[in-house]
This record gives structure tokens, C-alpha cells and sequence, in this order.
């Protein structure tokens, strides 16, 4: 343990030389939008919780199912999350070599590899969930050994999932051929999400269009079953709650399961781990399949385009979120088929407009994550290669255009399908659908450039997996202004198309008034979408144009 | 031809490289040697257009680096030290990539490619993905890249890194014909047999300022250069 701590004394010492002032201010605009985020998520959380609650005899067995639910998710999280992260960690690390090279026993380099894994996986969880647990502890007015108990017991929680995921790791690296792993890992994570859904889905024989058998469904759904961490986990967090005291019971359930898990993963990777490392070492691969394409040369303008799709069709480490994005699309258009409009259209006449703009929100949703992935992450794609275009007569701005389209027209596609499938799904007339599509297309340029501005403007060709990139303090950023601009143009949008639908069942026509408002909404519309893709696209290029560390 | 004027570059407060002045003529191969940190490789990023410049300005066959980047890039060759090139791509298709980005012609460019590949030893392995390839396999990869598009300059950070002697060999003979046809090589090293057997002139700097200029001559009679590379402050 001594080797370990030894080993992993740099990153620590890493961590520690890159906390000063100067960085902390740098970062204060993270802190503070960090903090909104708490807050609002803190509001929204017991918002939530109370109006639960304060239903008549459900509200209780809601409130349990709800974090039992929560339990149930973050541990699937932690688990994908977990394995990923060990490939990358165990296995395509860059200090790998070094570690190997040094008189140190493969017992402490897994020790150090799976501690790096653990944390690395589950910062997130960690930090994103505090404001939802406060919010039950508070609104149940929980004693603080809830908050002592919900602590500890993480701890175990994470080191189960932790556990699974590395072994699973190792194994999938035995198993699978080298250059086919990741490939392999995403085939399965997606079944495996498209598994539990629909799972879940099963347990849920739902007719919406009656509450008593939604009530009725969801109260039968079985993702808690006593054999599973979530269930220990719902039943501790309940009890103390209640200011009971939680069964020992559960807590050694979690403890001995985290430690069984963590010495399997030990002792399989030392069975494993010099073979596998020597099964990953870079082998000759031909490329020969483009041997017919040969005679193809892409013009000055297309040659990063050209470059890049290739690489993105050979780089499986480059889909890991594609293949997560794509699952939530296909659950998102899956779901619009049970919305029950019939019941919903006796509250309103206007049901087909809001659940168009329903359906644009959560568009925009997909649009902000998928533009992370595609847009955002495509400059700091270069890497360590990046001195190669920085070095040659392509000007800064023909490059961010070339990233551009390179992610503007994949993302165009898929949000024009989406939009397109969910409206006619939910029966749009040809005015609306025809709104929602030209807002679409406009949204994609303008988070478009957003995304390849802001990329630009905080590149990181220092990564050891592309994920990486969309999910740093930045990227969040990125997906937090993508999305308010998301909001803001359809809020207008809405409130214009409520005003000319009002006046249309009214019979009234506009009067100079109200045409102002609308060309001015429009304007505003129209000018906030440039500045959206002026101001980041102008700044990336100021920023690349000047010194990049390479 | 090459121009340094007065060429400064800090980090942090600190001189990385401070009033550089050199003028390295058409067709001469100039070293700049010094010891490690000395300010080599910021000189030869300032000059590939990597870095900018504090103070003073760099002209490549008299065009601005700063003001004039496209024009000074087309002209220029840069192998830089670490080979870091797109490992998802097979060589023939990275020097398509560099030859489109250079602006060459396609036929010239497929041309110059089957013979440069040819020439470096690549051809066997031209349709294997890079990251397969050996560190000199990279380096020659590398070498190729930067001559590509017939540069008039070329700019080479620790030139034999990883070759073996046959590449060396190779490479000595390639600069060699390069410079009597004209074309101006920068070397930055810290390899003194190296700078002694290829280089017309050489300079050594420490802590970013040039502190003595020798051309082959004034090497012989002063006994080499390493008596000169021990004298330099550290």
C-alpha cells in the first residue's frame, strides 16, 4: 500500500500545484454557475419532493420509489461509467509503460489503476447529487446521521460498482480481440440500457390514458429487489430518514459486497493483466479497404473534413457517447407513442402546439448533447497532432468552418429526423411542423458554432479519452449556454405563436401594435442566434491564432 | 532565407528567448545548438508559427511569420521533435491530407507521394494504419511530411530522434542534396557530430540569447565544438 500511495503521490502533488488563486479565479465563473446549478437543482428537488408527498396515501411509497429509482439509476451509471473508465485506465493509459518499466510489483500498479478508475468514474455522482439528498433529508427533516449514513455508505456503493466495472474490464479485454473492445463494450452497453428500459417498460403495462392504472403500474414496478446495492441502499436511507435507526443487516450487505467485489477485481487482474497488456500492444492493421477510393484527393477546403471522417469511422473510442445518444434518442422517440393526447387535449385546446414545444425543449436538449460530442469536442479531436494544421498555410478560420460542418451537417440530420418523426407522432399541422423545423435548422447553426467556438476558445489537446472533453467544467458550460439559448428562442417563439393563434380563434386581426411585437420578437430571435455563433466562432479564432501548447 | 530580428519570447514573466538576431542565407544549413532549455525549440516554434513573438519579427524568403503567416507556411517544412501524427490514418492518406493542405496539385502530389514513400522506405507499410508504426518509421513519416510540397525552408527539431542508422545515413544524404539545390535548413540540437558534419554555420545560444556564431572553418580551428558546447554558462 506504502508503493501505491508512493505512486500515486504525483497526481495528488498535480492536483494540489494546480490549486491557486489565480486559478480559482480563472474558474470563478464555473464556481458560480456551479452553484446556481446546486441551488436550482436543490429547489426543483424538494419542489418535487413536496408536492409528492403531499399526495394522499401514495405520497409516502412515491417518495421511497423515487430514491429507490435514484439508487437504481446511479448505480447502472457508476457501473457503465466504471467500465469504461477501466479500460482506459488499465488499459490505454499513457503511463502504462512507465509503470511497467519500473521495479514495481503488478499487485500495486492495480491497486493504483483501480483507485485512479473509482475516483475518476464517480466524481460526477459525487458531485452532482448532494443538493437532491439534502433536499430529502430537509424535507423530511432528517436527523444528521442521515447525512452521516448516506455518507458512508456510498462509499461501499461506489466500490461495488467500482469493482464490477474493472472486473468486467479485464475480462472484456480477454475475451474480445484487442482493437474490437471498445466496440464490443458500447454493443453491450447499449443492450444492456435498452435491456433495463425495457425491463422497466415491462414492469410498467401502462394505458396513460387512465392515472388510477399509471398509479396502479408504477407502484409494481420491481427494480428494487432485495439482492441488489440500490435496495440496501433505499431501505438504510429510508430508515434514517424516519429517524429510525437502518438494519445492520444492509450496512454489512454493502460493506462485505464492496470488499468481495474489489479483491475479485484484484485477484482476476492479476491473473489477467500481463497477458492482457501484451494482447494490446499496437499491431500492424491495413487499411487496405480504401485501396479502391485511392484515386480520391479533397480540395484544400475539404481536406480537414475529408480527415476527419475517416479517423471519426476508424476511432471507436470516438463513439462511446454516440452510441449512449443514440439509445436516449430511440427511448425519446419510442416514448412519444404513449403520450396520451386524447386525455390531455380536455385541459387544453391548445395541446398539439405546447406538445410541440414540449418536443422542441427536449430537442434541444438532445441538441446540446449531441453538439458536446460532435461540435464541441472536435478541435481538441487534433491532439497533440494539432501543430501539424497549426504549422500549415490553412488559415484558423477555414479550419473552425471545416469543424463546423464536419459536426453541423451529422447533427442537422439527426435533429431534422427527430423533430420530424415526434411531430407527426404527435400530429402537427403543417404550419407548425413547418416552424419547427425552420427553428431546428436554426438552432443547429447556431449551436453549431457555439460548440466549435467554445472549443476552440478552451481547446484540450491533452486528453486521454475524448469523453473526457464534453464532460469537463467547460463542456458543461457549453451544454448549459447551449441549452438557454435553446429556452430563450423558443420561449419567444412560443409567445409569438400563442399571440398570432389567439388572435386567429379570435377572428381579430393584428393591429400595428401587435404586428411591432412580433416583427421585434422576431428580430430578437434572429439576433440572438447570430451572436450565438458570431461571438464564440470570432473568439476561438483569436485564441487558436495565438499560443497553443503542443 | 531566414530572418531573426531582434526576436524575444517570455513565458510567465520569464525570457524564453531574448534579441535573437541570426540571417541564415539560401541553400546554408545553419544549426543552433545549446544546452537543454536553452530557447531551441521556442526559436524554431516561433519560426514554424506555433508561438508568437514578444518582440521582433521572423522573415522566411521575406515573409512575415506574423503578418504574412500563409505565405511564409506555404514555403516552410517543419519536423518538430515528438512525432505526434494521426494515428488513425495510413501514411498514404496523411500525405494526401498534407498535400491538399499545402494546396498541391493532385497529380503532382500522388507523384511526389509514390516517390517520397519510395525513397524513405514507407512503401511496404503505406496502407498500415501509423499507430503501428515503429518511433522511426514515424520520424521518417515525419521527414516525408514536411518536403511534401517542396518547401524552400526547412525547419528540423532534433533531426535523427529514434532513426536507425540507415535512416540517419539517409536523411544526412537527403539534407545534403536538399541544401545544394537550394533549399535553407534550420537544425535546432543538441547533438554536436551531428551539427559539426552538417552544418555551415552553427550557433549556440543559452538562456535564450546567442552568445557565438562559427562557420565550419572556425570550428576546425578552435578543435570542434564541443570545447565551444563546454564553454557555454550554464
Amino acid at each position: 500500500m506504502k508503493i501505491t500511495l508512493l505512486l500515486l503521490s504525483p497526481k495528488i502533488k498535480s492536483i494540489k500545484n494546480s490549486i491557486n488563486l489565480h486559478t480559482l479565479m480563472r474558474r470563478l465563473p464555473f464556481i458560480l454557475i456551479g452553484i446556481v446549478f446546486y441551488l436550482v437543482f436543490y429547489i426543483g428537488s424538494h419542489k418535487i419532493l413536496s408536492f409528492i408527498r403531499s399526495m394522499e396515501f401514495i405520497g409516502e411509497i412515491l417518495s421511497k420509489k423515487l430514491l429507490s429509482m435514484t439508487f437504481f439509476s446511479l448505480g447502472i451509471f457508476l457501473l457503465l461509467s466504471n467500465i469504461i473508465t477501466a479500460l482506459s485506465s488499465f488499459y490505454m493509459s499513457k503511463d502504462i509503460p512507465f509503470l511497467m518499466s519500473k521495479p514495481i510489483e503488478i499487485k500495486e500498479i492495480l491497486r493504483l489503476k483501480t483507485i485512479e478508475t473509482i475516483l475518476t468514474s464517480s466524481w460526477m455522482v459525487i458531485s452532482f447529487m448532494p443538493p437532491f439528498f439534502i433536499a430529502y433529508g430537509i424535507n423530511y427533516d432528517a436527523p444528521i446521521f442521515f447525512y452521516i449514513f448516506l455518507t458512508l455508505t456510498f462509499i461501499p456503493f461506489i466500490l461495488i460498482s467500482g469493482g464490477i466495472g474493472i472486473l468486467t474490464a479485464h475480462l472484456l479485454t480477454r475475451i474480445f480481440p484487442v482493437r474490437k473492445i471498445r466496440l464490443a463494450l458500447l454493443t453491450i452497453g447499449l443492450l444492456l440500457f435498452l435491456f433495463i428500459y425495457l425491463f422497466v417498460k415491462s414492469q410498467l403495462p401502462v394505458d396513460l390514458e387512465s392515472p388510477e392504472r399509471f398509479n396502479h403500474s408504477f407502484f409494481a414496478t420491481k427494480i428494487d429487489l432485495p439482492l441488489m446495492p440500490n435496495f440496501w441502499m433505499t431501505e438504510i436511507a429510508t430508515a434514517s430518514l424516519k429517524k429510525q435507526m437502518p438494519d445492520v443487516l444492509y450496512l454489512l450487505l454493502l460493506l462485505s459486497n464492496s470488499l468481495f467485489m474489489l479483491m475479485l477485481s484484484d485477484r482476476v487482474g492479476q491473473k489477467l493483466y500481463i497477458n492482457n497488456i501484451e494482447r494490446i500492444q499496437p499491431s500492424t492493421r491495413d487499411a487496405s479497404r480504401g485501396r479502391r477510393y485511392r484515386s480520391f484527393y479533397p480540395s484544400r477546403n475539404l481536406a480537414v473534413l475529408w480527415k476527419d471522417t475517416k479517423i471519426f469511422f476508424r476511432d471507436t473510442s470516438q463513439w462511446s457517447q454516440v452510441f449512449i445518444i443514440g439509445a436516449l434518442i430511440f427511448i425519446y422517440v419510442y416514448n412519444f407513442r404513449t403520450i396520451p393526447l386524447k386525455l390531455l387535449s380536455e385541459f387544453t385546446p391548445f395541446i398539439k402546439e405546447i406538445m410541440v414545444l414540449i418536443n422542441m425543449v427536449m430537442a434541444g436538449l438532445v441538441l446540446s448533447a449531441v453538439s458536446a460530442r460532435f461540435l464541441y469536442s472536435s478541435l481538441s479531436l487534433e491532439g497533440m497532432a494539432f501543430w501539424i494544421i497549426k504549422t500549415s498555410p490553412l488559415t484558423v478560420k477555414k479550419l473552425i468552418w471545416s469543424k463546423f460542418f464536419y459536426g453541423f451537417i451529422p447533427v442537422t440530420v439527426i435533429m431534422l429526423a427527430i423533430v420530424f418523426i415526434t411531430n407527426m407522432i404527435i400530429g402537427a399541422d403543417t404550419l407548425l411542423m413547418f416552424f419547427a423545423l425552420v427553428t431546428v435548422v436554426m438552432l443547429c447553426i447556431s449551436i453549431s458554432g457555439l460548440g466549435v467556438g467554445m472549443g476552440a476558445m478552451y481547446p484540450r489537446f491533452r486528453y486521454e479519452n475524448i469523453a473526457s472533453v464534453s464532460m469537463s467544467p467547460t463542456g458543461m458550460l457549453f451544454m448549459l449556454i447551449a441549452f438557454s439559448v435553446v429556452l430563450l428562442t423558443l420561449s419567444i417563439e412560443a409567445w409569438s405563436f400563442y399571440f398570432y393563434k389567439k388572435a386567429g380563434t379570435s377572428g381579430l386581426s393584428l393591429n400595428l401594435s401587435e404586428k411591432t411585437q412580433l416583427t421585434l420578437a422576431g428580430i430578437v430571435i434572429i439576433v440572438l442566434n447570430i451572436l450565438t455563433i458570431y461571438i464564440p466562432m470570432k473568439k476561438g479564432e483569436k485564441r487558436l491564432s495565438g499560443d497553443i501548447s503542443i | 532565407m531566414i530572418v531573426l530580428e531582434n526576436v524575444s519570447k517570455s513565458f510567465n514573466g520569464r525570457w524564453a528567448v531574448k534579441g535573437l538576431n541570426l540571417l541564415i542565407n539560401k541553400g546554408e544549413v545553419f544549426g543552433l545548438l545549446g544546452p537543454n532549455a536553452a530557447g531551441k525549440t521556442t526559436t524554431i516554434k516561433m519560426m514554424a508559427g506555433l508561438l508568437g513573438l514578444a518582440e521582433g519579427r521572423i522573415l522566411i524568403n521575406g515573409y512575415d511569420i506574423v503578418s504574412e503567416p500563409l505565405k511564409a507556411k506555404s514555403i516552410l517544412g517543419y519536423v518538430p521533435d515528438k512525432a505526434f501524427l494521426y494515428e488513425k490514418l495510413t501514411s498514404r492518406e496523411f500525405l494526401i491530407f498534407i498535400s491538399s493542405l499545402h494546396g498541391v496539385e493532385k497529380f503532382q502530389a500522388f507523384k511526389r507521394i509514390d516517390k517520397l514513400l519510395d525513397t524513405f522506405g514507407i512503401k511496404e507499410i503505406e496502407e498500415e494504419l501509423i499507430e503501428s508504426y515503429s518511433q522511426g518509421m514515424r520520424q521518417r513519416l515525419l521527414f516525408l511530411s514536411a518536403l511534401i510540397h517542396n518547401p524552400l525552408v526547412l525547419l528540423i527539431d532534433e533531426p535523427f530522434v529514434g532513426l536507425d542508422p540507415f535512416g540517419v545515413k539517409m536523411l544526412k544524404a537527403m539534407m545534403r542534396r536538399l541544401s545544394s539545390e537550394g533549399v535553407t535548413i534550420f537544425l535546432a540540437t543538441h547533438s554536436l557530430h551531428i551539427a559539426e558534419e552538417l552544418c555551415d554555420r552553427v550557433g549556440l545560444i543559452s538562456k535564450g540569447s546567442l552568445i557565438d556564431l562559427k562557420n565550419k572553418e572556425e570550428i576546425v580551428i578552435e578543435g570542434g565544438l564541443e570545447g565551444l558546447f563546454l564553454k557555454i554558462p550554464l
